[in-house]
């Protein structure tokens, strides 16, 4: 567990110590009256005054926190156990269990609290006993929802099915797997419950429902206070004061705990050394390239200082040409694509370099020229085409949207060019398919629909990320075809980042492999495929899968997070051919041989 | 000897819910047979919507068949009831897809490993620590580990957690869905390792569930290849791969993509999507999509028929396939 921060602990600890031992403070008797004194000023004896009735003030503040306190803790207490294990039990057993506990809820948010409330007290009459079974029942309905759509959510995961492939029994799954995971939001509901609680008893028994006078509590207190007002508005404060202080702390507490008891929290991070500038852009842009990025650089701030996911990436794509970006999660691929939309996510920014569209440098562009490049010059495919699509718009109109975005055109001719569009991607029967929704078509299908809206414009640039990962064998040939077919015809440069080697092999002309936010080796396809001039481009090839029938060969350890870079070559530590000045200096991408580029102090042994 | 595990006839259908009544049901897995022996890997290959999973869950008695059934060592899963099913699972454990899903975020993996050794009270609670830390080491990990939460752990850690997991009750089957395919190639390469390792020492029979038939080829001994919840092929892992019989599973060789240009084939582009399996085409499931269709096709669902020694193929044209024809299904549909 993490720890829990000290501050709202402080708060709530000192609120319930001083109701719990006011009896030890030697303070008057809060029903003690004294007529003489009645709204007097405060003195010593009574350090913020007295009431209507010449009580001490302080005292019945004190001892009205008791009784304020009392009901709203064990009142919320009770809705939160009850609540908890009806939805748990309704979430995870089902059927009967969980009609009985859904609808049983549904019959009690019928009433309206108040009228509740008063029905109950007029019945049973007013007074503590009665207040903390009713505010229960009103929190309950609250607790079960929230613990039943909880479990709803977390007992489909995997680890539950584990657990009962394991052969674990229905309430240890339910009390030691399900019950942790629901955790955080019962927290959070049981926060609100008890501030509202304290705030409903004191309305109640200001209204005279609730604690029965001339026993202290904080919502008496503030219904007589308002009766003299004008002549002691004081009076008025102190109760008013004493309920908002504790209702933050109480949800500070709650917050704090819904923290601390989040394994996510915790995480053991080294603070990385010093970061050498690598602000150091390119010349100016070859002519004529779709793309060329120079020494692009992108950094995240962290409370830890800045981490660096993306360094010193230079690539150039031609017209006609395809580009495969190439490397494991975290070796900041997509981040080196997103950047070059401009589209990076807000915590990230552009460090350093420069990415030039044609000639333009687009991370000095501002958000209205970057919107007219995008779509126009430059468009961008995603890997998940079912959450990049907006589910309720039929699918012709969304491609119709990026057909207006750039250029005017009447609605008519506008479905009439996405479907023109529809047809050109390959989806059979385009006239009926542009009135489907997004869900009713196929994954394959639906990335087919995304690569139209790409081309709507016809981009000169079409950036790829993974577009094929989540398909199919079948339905990745037809889309890498397409897009191979595509480029043929209109020349537009293609980058498609993808984790795939034989993927490259199948689609690219030329290849970048990045390793944990550099590339390390650079050339045309084939050759570095035959003859890799960078020990972790070798590894990664004779780790994919053989055809042979005999086992890949792995590489040993793990990619190092962007936060804990070892210094020098980064692929030192778990490269075969490195030495010990590996781990030493900056190595530069360096041109080796003809187009061919590498960043290994060592090339020439692996040759 | 017999087999360890036998399912005979397996059928899984998902009752469709709409709106208003039910729509057609979803037929998952139909007539499914399926035999894994003592320590021997069965490789299951299909694609999304095959029904691959589904059988993993049945044959480990997580899933109901809605026809069929599933004897593991002598017992009918379906026959037995919940307490000696609860004491059958320590012999048959699953190992996931999703690193990230399969491990509970709120518990110390260390925790989740002594689960099951406390479930089948298998070693007393004095004793689990060092058990828990001998399985961690097994797959390739430190005792220091077991105190840490599943977030901080990269993915190819996290599954060999998950693996650790399913070994802790000393199962003698595993049921291994899609294991690596959730994991980066060179990770991958590492689980596959150990997984070839765990199972050459001990001795484990294992389902392998994947869609990526290089990776069953270098881990099974056999390939049970599924289209839309029906065995299309099934025989020597290298013989499916190096003479495959069936249409689909030529397709489906010929579309995965490969690094070694000599061995690229000559494309069987596939057309559209593979059918619904709420409404499956009559006769061979297949034939909508497959380039050598005829009209005998369509008529009685093909049986599944010897070709060679161990090398069953659903196939009834698999005798006379000639080279891919032209297309008669139309190939890529932009051309």
């Amino acid at each position: 567990m993490q720890r829990l921060r000290p501050g709202p602990v402080v708060a709530v600890g000192t609120i319930a110590f001083l109701a719990l031992l006011v009896p030890l403070f030697g303070l008057d008797n809060p029903l003690h009256m004294d007529i003489a004194h009645r709204l007097a000023q405060p003195t010593l004896a009574h350090p913020l005054g007295q009431d209507a009735y010449g009580r001490d003030v302080l005292a019945r503040l004190l001892w009205g926190a008791r009784v304020s306190l009392a009901v709203a803790s064990s009142s919320s207490a009770l809705a939160c156990l009850v609540g908890t294990a009806l939805g748990l039990a309704g979430g995870f057993l089902r059927g009967p269990v969980e009609f009985l506990a859904l609808r049983g809820m549904d019959v009690v948010l019928c009433f309206p609290p108040l009228l509740l409330a008063l029905l109950v007290v007029t019945l049973l009459g007013p007074g503590a006993p009665t207040l903390i079974p009713l505010l229960a029942v009103l929190y309950l309905p609250g607790f079960v929802r929230v613990v039943y759509a909880g479990v709803l959510s977390v007992r489909t995961q995997d680890y539950v099915e584990a657990m009962r492939s394991l052969g674990a029994g229905r309430l240890r799954i339910m009390l030691g797997t399900i019950l942790p995971n629901v955790g955080g939001p019962v927290l959070v509901q049981f926060s609100i419950a008890a501030a509202s609680a304290v705030v409903l008893e004191s309305g109640l028994s200001f209204l005279g429902l609730g604690v029965v006078p001339p026993a202290p509590s904080w919502g008496l207190m503030i219904g007589e206070a308002r009766a003299t007002m004008m002549q002691a508005p004081l009076l008025l404060l102190w109760p008013c004061l004493a309920l908002s202080v504790t209702i933050l702390a109480l949800n500070a507490l709650c917050d704090a705990l819904r923290d601390a008891v989040d394994p996510h929290g915790i995480t053991r991070r080294r603070r990385h050394g010093g970061l050498l500038d690598r602000l150091a852009p390119g010349l100016l842009p070859a002519p004529g390239a779709a793309l060329e990025l120079a020494g692009l650089t992108i950094a995240i701030d962290t409370p830890s200082g800045p981490i660096h996911p993306v360094r010193d990436v230079s690539l150039r794509v031609m017209p006609h040409e395809t580009l495969a970006l190439v490397g494991e999660s975290g070796s900041g691929k997509s981040l080196t694509g997103l950047a070059t939309m401009g589209l990076l996510p807000p915590i990230a920014r552009v460090a350093g370099g420069a990415a030039w569209i044609e000639g333009r440098d687009v991370l000095r562009l501002d958000e209205a020229a970057l919107r007219r490049l995008r779509g126009a010059t430059v468009a961008m495919i995603f890997q998940d085409p079912l959450s990049s699509l907006n589910p309720v718009q039929r699918i012709a109109t969304q491609i119709g949207e990026a057909v207006q975005a750039h250029a005017r055109s009447p609605a008519k001719a506008t479905w009439r060019r996405a479907v023109e569009l529809l047809r050109h991607v390959g989806i059979p029967d385009p006239e009926r398919r542009a009135h489907n929704f997004p869900h009713e078509m196929s994954g394959g299908m639906r990335q087919r629909a995304m690569i139209a809206m790409a081309i709507a414009n016809q981009p000169r640039l079409l950036i790829a990320d993974e577009p094929t990962t989540a398909l199919d064998v079948t339905i990745q040939a037809q889309v890498l075809e397409l897009l191979a077919a595509l480029r043929r015809e209109s020349g537009m440069a293609l980058i498609f980042i993808t984790h795939s080697l034989p993927v490259v092999a199948e689609i690219a002309d030329r290849v970048a492999v990045m390793y944990a936010g550099e590339i390390v080796e650079q050339g045309r396809v084939a050759e570095v495929f035959a003859r890799p001039l960078h020990p972790y481009t070798a590894a990664l090839l004779a780790s994919v899968p053989r055809e042979d029938g005999s086992l890949a060969e792995a590489i040993p350890g793990t990619v190092p997070p962007p936060y804990a870079l070892p210094p020098g070559c980064a692929f030192a530590p778990r490269c075969r051919f490195a030495r010990a000045d590996c781990s030493s200096g900056t190595l530069a991408l360096t041109e080796v041989m003809a187009e061919r580029l590498t960043r290994c102090r060592r090339w020439s042994d692996l040759a | 000897m017999t087999p360890l595990v036998v399912a005979e006839n397996l059928s899984k259908h998902f009752p469709a819910r709409r709106m208003f009544g039910r729509g057609r049901p979803v037929q998952a897995v139909s007539g499914v047979s399926l035999t894994v022996g003592r320590g021997e890997a069965v490789g299951l290959v299909g694609e999304s919507g095959s029904g691959k999973s589904t059988i993993g869950r049945l044959m480990l008695g997580l899933l109901e068949p809605s026809a069929g059934r599933v004897v593991i060592d002598g017992t009918d899963l379906g026959a037995t009831d919940a307490d000696s099913l609860r004491r059958l699972r320590r012999r048959m454990q699953l190992v996931f897809q999703d690193p990230y899903s399969s491990l509970d975020p709120r518990r110390t993996v260390g925790a989740q490993i002594a689960d099951g050794l406390a479930i089948h009270r298998i070693v007393p609670s004095g004793e689990r620590r060092a058990r828990v830390e001998a399985l961690l080491a097994r797959v390739g990990m430190t005792p220091a580990h077991a105190d840490r939460y599943p977030h901080e752990f990269s993915g190819g850690q996290r599954q060999r957690v998950g693996i650790a997991r399913a070994l802790a009750t000393g199962p003698e089957f595993l049921v291994a869905d899609e294991p690596v395919s959730a994991l980066d190639v060179s990770v991958q390469a590492q689980v596959l390792a150990l997984l070839a390792d765990l199972r050459r020492r001990l001795g484990l029979a294992m389902l392998f569930i994947s869609h990526d038939l290089p990776v069953v080829r270098s881990i099974c001994d056999r390939t049970v290849v599924l289209y839309l919840g029906r065995i299309m092929e099934e025989g020597p892992a290298g013989e499916v791969f190096e003479r495959p019989r069936h249409p689909y599973t030529k397709a489906l060789l010929s579309a995965s993509p490969t690094l070694d240009p000599a061995r690229r084939r000559r494309r069987i582009l596939l057309p559209g999507d593979p059918p619904s399996p709420a409404d499956p085409p009559s006769g061979c499931v297949f034939r909508t999509r497959c380039p050598w269709v005829a009209p005998v096709c369509a008529g009685a669902a093909p049986p599944l028929r010897e070709l060679a020694a161990g090398h069953f193929v659903a196939c009834v044209r698999a005798d006379a396939l000639g080279p891919v024809p032209d297309a008669p299904n139309g190939s890529v549909s932009q051309q």
